[in-house]
């Protein structure tokens, strides 16, 4: 194991084992190891910075009221994505986020916001079945077999998914693909 | 495109396949437009969303998240665990 997974293992071990004991400071320690990727996987299922700044808080908020059946056995990333993608579920359900306000503190260049709008975009008019593996395998790079664990399905039907999925996108993006790709660079 | 193709289209785009069985599809698709299209297009499409910037996780918006845990009666003051040859004061020589 790199000696980062092994630091991390142990620090996420360390303070899974402080709150599991009651000492509710341990959360930070957690939200500093792994607030970004919350925060980065709910925005993009929710579309926005608030949206998903609110789910990212309450994700840590539900972590702290189960400490009890906390484990530090290593699943516990797995569980906090679940715990992240069940309120995103949630949110969608109430509000039907589709709306992508401006973001000037995204960063890069026009190009690029545009490009990650776009995506954005046809990333939200997906069903949620299609976009959780998309967000999760393809945006996140979890592997397989931990996406198909967040999303309590087995790895073949993951792959379903995530293939349909693509599928799915390229269709939505492909008009988008023609202004960038020109026939002439294509295979033939 | 028969199943198999397209199975072996999914495979090629998300690049899970081996790198002969990568360049025999190529070579097909230079005799199948339809085969062409789809690996092209579904190649690009995966290549467009891994490519695709992330949020930005701002200062601001951590800050944002800790307000909203702090309003909600959570310290999150994280201390490390003080190592244990630094928890007592040893009496000073003289």
């Amino acid at each position: 194991m790199p000696n980062d997974s092994l630091r991390d293992s142990l620090a996420e071990k360390r303070w899974l084992t402080a709150l599991a004991q009651g000492d509710p400071s341990a959360l930070g320690g957690l939200y500093e190891m792994y607030g970004e990727r919350i925060f980065r996987y709910t925005y993009r299922m929710l579309g926005n910075r608030s949206d998903a700044e609110d789910a990212t808080a309450e994700t840590f908020l539900r972590v702290l009221r189960r400490s009890a059946e906390l484990r530090a056995d290593g699943a516990f990333r797995t569980w906090l994505f679940r715990i992240a993608r069940n309120l995103c579920i949630d949110k969608l359900r109430q509000h039907k986020l589709i709306e992508l306000p401006p973001d000037a503190q995204y960063g890069g260049s026009e190009d690029r916001t545009a490009l990650r709008i776009t995506v954005q975009q046809a990333l939200a008019d997906l069903p949620t079945e299609y976009r959780d593996p998309l967000v999760l395998c393809d945006l996140e790079d979890m592997p397989a077999r931990e996406a198909a664990e967040v999303l309590k399905i087995s790895v073949p039907a993951l792959k379903s998914r995530l293939y349909r999925g693509r599928r799915a996108l390229r269709d939505k993006l492909c008009g988008t693909m023609e202004k960038k790709m020109p026939l002439e660079k294509k295979l033939r | 495109m028969n199943d198999f193709y397209k199975k072996l289209v999914d495979l090629y785009a998300g690049g899970e396949l081996t790198e002969e069985l990568e360049e025999e599809l190529e070579a097909d698709a230079f005799r199948d437009p339809e085969l062409s299209y789809e690996m092209t297009t579904l190649k690009r499409t995966v290549d467009l969303i891994q490519s695709s910037p992330e949020p930005n996780f701002t200062e601001e918006s951590y800050q944002r998240i800790l307000m909203k845990l702090y309003a909600r009666g959570v310290d999150l003051q994280h201390k490390t665990p003080t190592p244990a040859h630094l928890q007592y004061s040893l009496p000073i020589q003289t």
